[in-house]
């Protein structure tokens, strides 16, 4: 039993951290429509950065946070007015292969620059674990659970704002928004700016746990689990997406694992997409297409 | 203004707000939609453009508005001034900050928005929180039923309050010229005669210049002072809505017809005169 309770309460908290990886992918989603497969490569990015400026100008961990944050709020900007502009009006198929074609770029690029030998980012987080009773609980996860709910109670103040309504007015008709004056590509560009700042916050608390390295893009396989079971563009459905993903990755493999000698977690993942899009294509939360009869 | 006052004046007397001069516009490098069309809207105006599907009605308002470019058309020849200023190279949010506001065909609210966050969508974002209140409140006066159903997502609106919806989200730019594209479209006739009379009531209350595209020309005809009539990219006709209405060729082409010619030998009908000299 207290297996099942450390396999269940550790899956949440792992869960919340997808959750937060995959908040990127919901704030783009959800403004501009545009669904962005380079979010694992922005996670990773976001890592990067920030053990760089850290370490390479010698500043406090938190002022090389704020740093990253600024930096890639900017990468985002400028993906929008370098990359994505080109694409307005473009069948939707394009814009994913080009967030691909990112996404394997970064994945290339960010270690040959900075190093592929992985790094520790060190956050303070005391590396013990909470011991209550028998169970073992990761602080770190907890820390990195905690930042995830922040976030999302952000993101959803955010979308109320008269900034967030006119993204979400840009998700649903670009060339309407376009007719009464929203000005698309800023639109896009504070999306993808939103989204960049929230992956340094998923990128350092993965980071601080795995090492930063190529393997953090890897987040974008249960970060897109999470998004298409929670649906594409609710906030609400990242939390739920996450622990579900969470939970579900980590007391399945914790019985069948030893079983079959590892490699359940993936599987697991796998179905999660493929039952998700086989039987509830829009997710939990996901917002149906309106049809008017 | 009244109208009246305005209808009475000579055309050359008022500097129009916009003009446009024998634009020509090709899509995607090889399809010719308007072919050297020249319109004009003096301020406070009431226009329509008539014209069957495909003569280059909805092509000349994009022209307008900038909305071309997702389409891939282009400007290939003509002049677009609105209020003396060359406005060919501004980007659509532009135009709409210089007061030229296009509620596109087919409605296209934002569904998954309820109305009063379509309405807030569409308020610029450096106005005021007040101004967004009067300008929401204006919207409701003018279509009370928005407000029983502000609750909604506007997806699920009916045609006519969408429709309803799409021109009170237009209104929330304060625009000077308002360019309506088919506002009829699939609307029962009662329901685009309320529309139609709301529209003459914002002109006539606000000021705000119409340009009205209409297949419906019956209707269209009897709340403007002017029109165009678009054929094959060519503007063949124009005039006030009076002489249009009494027209032989328009009541025979656009009006239902006035029994006197023979259906069966339609072939060998010759219009009176060229529309082009």
């Amino acid at each position: 039993m207290e297996y099942f309770l450390e396999l269940l309460i550790n899956g949440a908290l792992t869960g919340l951290m997808y959750s937060l990886a995959a908040l990127g992918f919901v704030l783009i989603y959800k403004s501009s429509g545009v669904p962005n497969l380079a979010q694992g490569a922005l996670v990773m990015l976001g890592a990067y950065l920030t053990w760089y400026f850290t370490n390479a100008w010698g500043i406090p961990i938190f002022l090389g946070i704020a740093v990253a944050v600024v930096a890639m709020f900017l990468f985002g900007m400028l993906t929008e007015r370098f990359l994505l502009r080109k694409m307005v009006g473009q069948p939707i198929i394009m814009i994913v292969m080009l967030t691909l074609g990112l996404e394997i770029l970064l994945r290339g690029v960010a270690p040959g620059f900075l190093g592929a030998a992985p790094k520790s980012i060190d956050v303070g987080i005391d590396l013990a674990p909470i011991i209550i009773g028998d169970i073992f609980i990761n602080r770190g996860y907890l820390v990195g659970a905690i930042v995830a709910l922040v976030l999302v109670a952000a993101s959803l103040l955010f979308f109320r704002t008269r900034l967030g309504t006119k993204l979400r007015a840009v998700s649903d008709d670009h060339v309407s928004s376009w007719a009464v004056g929203i000005s698309v590509e800023r639109a896009i560009a504070v999306s993808w700016a939103l989204a960049g700042a929230s992956a340094v916050a998923a990128g350092v608390m993965w980071g601080a746990e795995q090492g930063v390295d190529h393997n953090l893009a890897a987040l974008l396989f249960p970060a897109v689990a999470v998004v298409i079971l929670g649906g594409l563009d609710s906030i609400y459905g990242v939390v739920v997406g996450g622990l579900i993903v969470g939970i579900l990755g980590s007391v399945i493999p914790g019985y069948v694992d030893p079983l079959v000698g590892g490699g359940t977690r993936d599987v697991v993942v796998s179905l999660i997409i493929l039952l998700t899009i086989l039987f509830r294509p829009h997710g939990i939360f996901g917002r149906e297409d309106i049809e008017r009869v | 203004m009244s109208s009246e006052a305005l209808k009475e004046q000579p055309a050359a007397e008022t500097a129009p707000l916009l003009e446009m001069s024998n634009v020509e516009v090709i899509y995607d490098k090889v399809f010719l939609a308007i072919k050297g069309v020249s319109i004009a809207i003096r301020p406070g105006d009431r226009v329509a453009l008539l014209g069957a599907n495909g003569a280059g009605k909805s092509t000349t308002l994009k022209t307008i508005s900038g909305l071309l470019t997702p389409e891939r058309g282009e400007v290939t020849r003509g002049t677009l001034t609105y209020k003396g200023e060359n406005i060919l190279g501004l980007s659509p949010p532009e135009r709409v900050r210089r007061g030229i506001v296009h509620v596109l065909e087919g409605r296209r609210i934002f569904g998954h928005l309820t109305p009063e966050d379509n309405l807030l969508a569409a308020f610029p974002t450096r106005g005021s929180g007040r101004r967004f209140q009067q300008l929401k409140e204006q919207v409701f006066t003018y279509f009370p039923r928005l407000r029983e159903r502000s609750g909604t997502k506007a997806g699920y609106l009916s045609g006519g309050e969408q429709q309803m919806l799409a021109i009170g989200r237009a209104l929330m730019v304060d625009p000077e010229l308002i360019m309506l594209d088919e506002p009829s479209l699939g609307l029962s006739p009662l329901l685009v005669q309320e529309i139609f009379g709301i529209i003459r009531e914002i002109n006539e209350q606000q000021g705000t210049s119409v340009l009205l595209v209409e297949q419906n020309a019956a209707a269209a005809l009897e709340i403007v002072n002017h029109a165009y009539l678009i054929e094959n990219g060519h503007v063949v006709m124009s005039g006030s809505a009076e002489v249009l209405k009494q027209n032989p060729d328009v009541q025979e082409f656009y009006l239902g017809g006035t029994g006197k010619v023979d259906y069966h030998n339609v072939k060998h009908y010759r219009r009176r005169k060229r529309w082009l000299a």
